[in-house]
């Protein structure tokens, strides 16, 4: 039975300056099916819903709704269409009311004599009867949405999104902060939307989910559309070998390591719902991977230890001693560093230059007699620029003209001045090129093995993880869910543990 | 989130000929405010034969005494991105305070000074520890306290004021130092110092960063919350410092005192070249700022408008500043 | 269709009800004071006093009104004390020369309205299309009308004024004309807000603004309107205000725009944006005024208003606050 695709995407291809997010990438979706769409991160879900959804336009390729080509020039073209996405970050009005929510531009209206005004009955009836088809009755639709859990702010999107007639409705992790029951709801909902003939892009890194709902499921890696299966016909180990696969080259510069004594132990550190029972240990002159998907409480579990966030309960001993942090200022005197996962707002200062941002965690250092000696911090970025290889025209030269890879040696190298004993980073080469990465990676290796520096690397990129790191830690939904070395340490085993249901019994109590 | 693809933005070459160069320093609005003052200057020594003398330059210099004072910490709490629309009434409840203390409580005249630079002080930390604490915009937050600050004036002064200081005390405001009135001396110490907090301090090299990410400041490790609370504590101890002198030189505290003098202060700072959306600015901008208004107001007031009038300009200008601040930024960023 | 016309404010008359909080509570207070200081003062709620309050309320409470639309949108106009201190010496003015039979009185009335508009376009205009913040606009402008009020004024205050132009001080049915304005204001103002697409748009761009532009709502006409609807609103309450007395001050009372603002913010409407109502406002402002009132009959020195005004805005913004911090994941 062939019926027309809801969406066909055909050859679709994504150039950004300097990276290809999509290479000739085709897929299609039929209406009143549930197709998942898988991949790691950097693999082009995200750029791929942005051009179904009209906020980018393909560089080349064809979009057909419904048979019928299309172009799309802003996203209303796309909604027109009857294509509905829900991000992450829900855009609701806190301070207004759910039904007001979901009919807000488009509120039903009523004749007053000569005048139109807005019809609250009706519109509160019809968000009712909204969320009714959903399976939704409990919902007070007179309730602010400020007042709303997770949870009930998705459904308020979903019935959102059916007020503007979605015939494809795209949901990008959704199940990503929600409780059991709301995943459990949602669900239901999803089915509620299949009965009624709605199409939906389903992305999401939870493989349980995928066999749970899903018709089908596709596969995209580095750009590329790898295949398509019917989810009856496949399962776990397969889908994640089509998201991993890949020749794994020797070109990271990791040198074999020795590690010393214990530097960071961590026990039992919690902080509800982002870090759970986290334990583990650092050695000096080691690298620790930290392998997870978005969300597995990698960078929270960071923020704990460098003190932007304080623990619920556990501890966290240096060398032996308990510590508690109360602020980062503490954790830098205490020998910690820690460079955050977005570089543009977690790191830099881009209006300040190379100098003043390198010198900025240390300036206590450089100071004299109070005053910043202008010579010293002079002769500590050029320190940097040298010792990284940052290309810039002086010190004087302002970050936000740089690259991204220089940009990001420029926070290294703050933190490096710092002279730490143990240092976090936190996908130290996203957005970074080619020649850039390999030269981090050379320098984190050469810090652990020749200044016994203890590393705690977080990142996405599994070649990175398993290039770089002597044992890498595994986690998923705020806990560590495996810990493997030596041969163990390879992309199918790690992608299924942060993705599948495995966990290691060892680990998690 | 995964489609940062900033790798390959191309790098402008840094030009170091004369030319840029040259550009570069003329475009820098001190520059251009120099260059009107001294322009407009000329024009009224023109008009006016006094106007350049001795006496009459340090005349203008005691009249914006105050202004320029609280300037100097509402200069660093732009940096950052804030701003403190109370500094007028913490200026007139630190005169009443002192006036009424003198009169009233009992306390002796240093203690009356004193106590006016605490309430002073009181009133910037009420200020910066809701702002800090409780996240409350500093918009708001000194609307409120404009509000109550004023209020708590009204209220101790009941309309009355307060006179019959020891004459030491008007030796303050209205004595002078080699030449030179106190005034002037005071204002270029706390100018130079605090100029070279801003420029050369840690301290002040963190206010800048927090004006331009205040994020980035907090993961690299500065004390952003206590270096908030300290400027806006600043600027009450300043406002109170200013009360002290004025109410020397005018020899007496009214409740009024000080109402509307934020539009002054804000507009000499956003002049100056320190932008309204915080991480840029220098005491140096400020201080030319407000030389430039004073001339100008000058010029008015010699032409024959009334006194109150000038504040037409002042408003203008404020509006025109941020306009103009905003254009240069973007021509300096294109080159 | 008659009989929809009559049960319709009726039935929404409940539904609003329904969604008041803060104007409940500013109904409660203000029923607490004037029962304690009726106490104290039987004469506090006489007929008289009753209506003084509400009629000196009035064109406070339509400026309220202006700056809680302002606000609502996400921004603040400081500068309506000095425009309604230059609109009612224009209207003023004009009503001297209309006396002198230069031109009909009406443009007494109509020009000071279009005047504030035309003040209310180039502070939108500045805000919304050159995108200074509303906060140093404002602040630029007060100063501006200030100074070119005592500039046209010279101190002088206008007398004289025509038996005809005095409306503020005329009653209808016994009740004074400016509480009509207030009350039929409100409920215009209201209407739009709550019945209307371009209302709740307001509401939109004050709550969210990415969530708006995503609606396709344009945050620059929104705030360019509530700029523009502010200014007439002011040039309505500078007209009451012009013609409640028998003179016309040179000018404006000092802490007028403060007075209005407390009156919008206390009466509920987050200085946030995207949250409030006008009833709020104005009942905001009847409480201001009440206390002023009530200080007076409870013989507690009247100096102490500006400072119970300033708590009260500052209690009010810091609970909005702390709820709202508390609430952060959206």
């Amino acid at each position: 039975m062939t019926e027309t695709p809801i969406l066909k995407l055909t050859n679709i291809s994504k150039t950004f300056p300097g990276v290809k997010a999509l290479d000739s990438v085709s897929f299609e979706v039929m209406p009143g099916e549930v197709h998942a769409l898988l991949g790691e991160n950097g693999a082009g879900k995200s750029t791929l819903i942005k051009i179904v959804s009209g906020v980018y336009r393909p560089n080349t390729g064809e979009i057909a709704i419904d048979g019928e080509p299309v172009q799309f020039s802003t996203t209303r073209d796309a909604q027109e269409k009857g294509i509905a996405t829900i991000y992450q970050e829900f855009s609701l009005y806190p301070e207004l009311s759910v039904a007001e929510n979901i009919f807000i531009g488009h509120a039903p209206q009523r004749e007053l004599g000569p005048f139109k005004m807005i019809d609250w009955r009706k519109m509160r009836q019809s968000a009712r009867e909204l969320l009714a088809s959903l399976d939704i009755h409990d919902m007070n639709v007179s309730q602010n949405v400020r007042a709303l859990s997770v949870g009930n702010r998705q459904r308020v999107e979903i019935a959102k999104a059916l007020s503007l007639n979605a015939r494809l409705l795209i949901m990008d992790e959704p199940t990503a902060a929600l409780t059991e029951s709301d995943v459990a709801k949602l669900f239901e909902i999803v089915e509620q939307l299949r009965k009624r003939g709605v199409a939906i892009i389903y992305i999401s890194h939870r493989l349980s989910e995928v066999f749970e709902i899903c018709d089908r499921v596709s596969v995209l890696r580095d750009g590329e559309y790898i295949g398509t299966q019917y989810v009856k016909d496949t399962n776990e180990d397969e889908l994640v070998s089509m998201m991993v696969k890949r020749a794994v080259d020797n070109r990271f510069p990791k040198l074999p390591s020795d590690p010393g004594k214990n530097v960071l132990e961590v026990r039992g550190l919690s902080h509800e719902p982002l870090t759970r029972d986290v334990s583990f240990t650092l050695r000096a002159g080691e690298i620790v991977g930290f392998a997870g998907l978005v969300g597995s409480g990698r960078s929270e579990l960071a923020h704990l230890l460098f003190g932007i966030r304080k623990p619920h309960s556990g501890s966290i001993l240096i060398d032996g001693h308990p510590i508690k942090f109360r602020h980062p200022g503490q954790a830098i005197r205490e020998g910690i560093a820690y460079v955050p996962e977005d570089r543009g707002t977690q790191g830099l200062v881009k209006e300040m230059t190379i100098k003043e941002n390198v010198s900025l965690s240390i300036l206590r250092t450089i100071t004299r007699f109070q005053f910043i000696q202008s010579s010293e911090e002079k002769k500590l970025a050029q320190n940097a620029i040298q010792q990284l290889g940052i290309r810039a025209y002086s010190v004087q030269q302002i970050v936000e003209q740089l690259s991204g890879g220089n940009q990001q040696k420029v926070v290294v190298s703050r933190w490096l001045a710092s002279d730490p004993k143990i240092l976090i980073v936190d996908e130290p080469t996203r957005g970074v090129d080619v020649g850039a990465k390999a030269e981090i990676h050379r320098l984190l290796s050469k810090l652990a093995v020749e200044r016994g520096l203890a590393i705690m690397m977080i990142s996405s990129e599994l070649p990175e993880i398993i290039g770089m790191s002597d044992r890498v830690y595994v986690m998923r939904g705020g806990q560590i869910v495996d810990e493997v070395e030596g041969d163990e340490v390879e992309q199918e085993r790690i992608a299924a543990s942060m993705m599948g249901d495995r966990m290691n019994s060892a680990l998690v109590g | 989130m995964t489609d940062t693809v900033n790798s390959n933005v191309t790098v402008e070459p840094y030009t170091n000929s004369l030319f840029s160069q040259l550009k570069r320093t003329l475009l820098r609005q001190e520059m251009l405010l120099v260059v009107f003052i001294i322009f407009f200057g000329l024009i009224l020594a023109n008009q006016n034969d006094r106007f350049l003398s001795s006496r009459n330059v340090e005349r203008e210099l005691v009249l914006l005494f105050e202004v320029a004072l609280i300037a100097i910490p509402m200069t660093f709490i732009i940096i950052t991105g804030g701003i403190d629309l109370s500094v007028g009434s913490i200026f007139g409840l630190s005169a009443v305070v002192l006036g009424f203390a003198w009169q009233d409580w009992g306390f002796s005249m240093w203690g009356a000074i004193a106590a006016a630079l605490l309430a002073g002080t009181a009133c910037g930390f009420f200020n910066g520890f809701f702002i800090v604490q409780f996240r409350i915009p500093p918009l708001i937050m000194t609307l409120a306290t404009l509000a109550l600050f004023r209020g708590i004036a009204l209220g101790i002064s009941q309309g009355r004021s307060a006179r019959g200081f020891p004459d030491w005390y008007f030796e303050i405001g209205r004595g002078d130092l080699m030449g030179l009135p106190n005034q002037v001396w005071i204002l270029g110490f706390m100018l130079f110092l605090f100029g070279i907090v801003l420029t050369f301090t840690p301290f002040g090299r963190s206010l800048y960063a927090i004006g331009n990410n205040e994020v980035a400041s907090r993961f690299a490790g500065l004390p952003v919350r206590k270096n908030k609370l300290l400027i806006y504590m600043f600027s009450g101890f300043m406002c109170g410092l200013a009360a002290v002198v004025f109410v020397s030189r005018v020899s007496t505290t009214r409740s009024d005192m000080g109402v509307g003098m934020e539009l002054d202060v804000i507009a000499a700072v956003v002049l100056g070249g320190t932008s309204i959306f915080g991480g840029s600015g220098t005491l140096s901008g400020t201080i030319l700022g407000l030389l430039l208004i004073r001339v100008l107001t000058s010029g008015l007031l010699l032409s024959g408008f009334k006194g109150d009038a000038t504040i037409i300009m002042i408003g203008t200008i404020l509006i025109a500043s941020i306009l103009i601040n905003d254009i240069i930024q973007r021509r300096l960023m294109k080159s | 269709m008659l009989t929809s016309i009559v049960a319709t404010p009726i039935k929404m008359g409940g539904r609003i009800l329904d969604q008041l909080n803060q104007e409940w509570i500013l109904a409660f207070v203000l029923v607490a004071i004037s029962a304690v200081v009726t106490l104290m003062n039987p004469r506090f709620l006489s007929e008289q006093n009753v209506s003084d309050v509400l009629t000196n309320s009035s064109y406070l409470a339509v400026a309220a009104i202006g700056a809680a639309i302002v606000i609502l949108a996400g921004h603040i106009d400081i500068s309506v004390g000095s425009l309604i201190g230059l609109l009612a010496t224009l209207s003023g003015q004009l009503a001297l020369g209309a006396a002198e039979g230069n031109y009909p009185l009406w443009l007494a009335f109509i020009l000071p309205i279009f005047a504030g508009m035309l003040v209310g376009a180039v502070n939108g205009f500045l805000v919304a299309y050159l995108r200074i913040p509303s906060i140093v606009v404002t602040l630029g402008m007060l100063s501006i009308l200030k100074g070119g009020l005592i500039l046209w004024t010279s101190g002088e205050w206008i007398y004289n004024l025509p038996d005809s132009y005095q409306f503020a001080q005329e009653s209808i049915f016994g009740i004074r004309v400016p509480i009509y304005f207030m009350f039929g204001i409100m409920l215009i103002t209201g209407f739009w807000l709550r019945y209307t697409n371009s209302g709740r748009a307001v509401y939109a761009v004050g709550g969210n603004k990415q969530a708006a532009k995503l609606t396709g709502i344009s945050e620059r006409n929104v705030v360019m309107s509530v700029f523009v609807i502010n200014g007439a609103l002011v040039g309505i309450a500078s007209l009451i205000y012009a013609t409640q007395f028998n003179a016309i001050q040179s000018t404006a009372p000092a802490g007028l725009e403060l007075l209005i603002i407390s009156g919008a913010v206390i009466g509920g409407v987050s200085i946030l944006g995207g949250s409030g109502t006008v009833i709020g406002a104005v009942l905001g402002t009847i409480l201001l005024r009440t206390i002023d009132s009530a200080m007076i009959f409870a013989q507690v020195p009247q100096y102490w208003l500006m400072a119970v005004q300033g708590v009260l805005i500052l209690v009010t913004v810091s609970l909005d606050i702390m709820r709202r911090n508390r609430q952060l994941q959206l």
